[in-house]
């Protein structure tokens, strides 16, 4: 692929899955029950397990989506951490659009 | 010689099958949805295939980053569905079609493809899901499967004129196979959705019914398109229509457009199908 930016649309490619190589492992590790009980027995601990740096582990443990895209965190992988909450893909998604949740789905989904 | 019966393009959209799941699939949001695929489940039960082909991308859930293959070809006898972070989904495995898989990878290989080639695997929704649109949730399902894997997720993902002679090589030898087998190729994934940054949400209702219009019988402008225009067009994840293209390509250059159904928003995406017939 070129170097010419889709405004908006971060492409998951060499540099995301070298930052986020750690937040998208850790969170693959949740598809295993036994691991989504670790996490949400002591959260901090099953990061720390995967080595995430403080700003990876303030990101995932505040549920800033924003951030954890931004630090390479793949949506696919993070839906995981999602999928424990749960936290539905849309709130996901208005947060990436800096726009409350109502507000993303009747602008960007068009729902009433 | 094996046959092609038929060419599908679908959505795999993850909701879904939890809308399945959780029972919610005559609530007002989904029923329009499902509707749109009834006539879809009965041209399926009618062609009765016995085999099907399902082109779909993993969605992080069977390959992690450690590993990414740009095509992968299941070989397995069986196809469990993995667990997606929910709990594995209480539908029935999928019976490999090991013999097709095998006579598939040969081609693949002696045309310059470098597959890989999986033996032991789980799939996640993007062949599940396909699945049970066309279907239903039988006891057990009544075809072998044979799953093709396409990166879409870590860049580089292949090109849309990969994709396309994959589709070429996928007729070569299904055409090319010692058997009876009818067999029904489901290209999966898309409509137009983006999940991440900020243009997520973005949807292109006037870009997926050019599609679904024209993938059919008008396909060059798609199958020339490069992925920036997929990306642009139909969104970060609605790249993933280029899986519909190595379907398109293994059907005849002139197809019968049976069938086609649009619903937007599925969960955070455009959705449909279509259903091609060779001539």
């Amino acid at each position: 692929m070129s170097d010419a930016q889709i405004p908006e649309t971060p492409l998951f490619d060499r540099k995301g899955s070298i930052d986020g190589y750690r937040i998208n492992k850790m969170a693959m590790a949740l598809g295993d029950p036994a691991n989504r009980e670790a996490f949400k027995a002591d959260e901090e601990a099953f990061l720390d397990r995967y080595k995430l740096t403080p700003e990876q582990k303030d990101a995932v443990m505040s549920r800033d989506w924003n951030r954890m895209v931004a630090m390479g965190g793949n949506l696919f992988f993070i839906l995981k951490i999602a999928a424990v909450d749960p936290t539905p893909i849309t709130a996901i998604g208005a947060a990436q659009a800096g726009l409350d949740h109502a507000d993303f789905l009747k602008q960007r989904l068009g729902k009433e | 010689m094996a046959k092609i019966i038929g060419g599908v393009g679908t959505s795999h959209v993850p909701s879904i099958g939890a809308a399945l799941d959780k029972g919610i699939a005559d609530s007002p949001d989904w029923k329009p949805f499902f509707d749109g695929y009834i006539p879809g489940k009965e041209w399926m039960a009618e062609k009765k295939p016995d085999i099907a082909v399902v082109i779909f991308n993993d969605h992080g859930n069977t390959f992690f980053l450690d590993r990414v293959p740009t095509f992968a070809v299941g070989v397995a006898d069986h196809y469990d569905p993995v667990d997606e972070g929910y709990g594995r989904r209480s539908i029935p495995s999928f019976e490999g079609a090991t013999d097709l898989s095998w006579h598939f990878v040969d081609k693949l290989v002696e045309n310059h493809f470098d597959p890989l080639v999986c033996r032991e695997i789980e799939v996640d929704h993007g062949l599940q899901v396909p699945m049970e649109l066309f279907f239903g949730r039988p006891e057990n399902w009544p075809v072998k499967v044979l799953p093709i894997w396409v990166n879409t997720i870590q860049y580089p993902i292949p090109t849309p004129q990969r994709c396309w002679e994959m589709g070429k090589v996928l007729r070569e030898a299904i055409e090319s196979f010692p058997g009876d087998e009818r067999v029904v190729i489901m290209g999966t994934g898309g409509l137009s959705h983006q999940l991440q940054g900020s243009r997520a949400g973005f949807i292109n209702r006037e870009a997926d019914e050019d599609w679904l219009n024209n993938i059919a019988n008008n396909y060059e402008k798609f199958r020339d398109m490069s992925r920036e225009d997929y990306v642009e067009q139909f969104g970060s994840e609605g790249a993933e229509l280029i899986m519909w293209l190595v379907m398109r390509a293994a059907m005849d250059d002139k197809v019968d457009l049976k069938m086609k159904h649009y619903h937007a928003p599925a969960s955070m995406t455009g959705a449909g199908m279509v259903v091609l017939e060779n001539l």
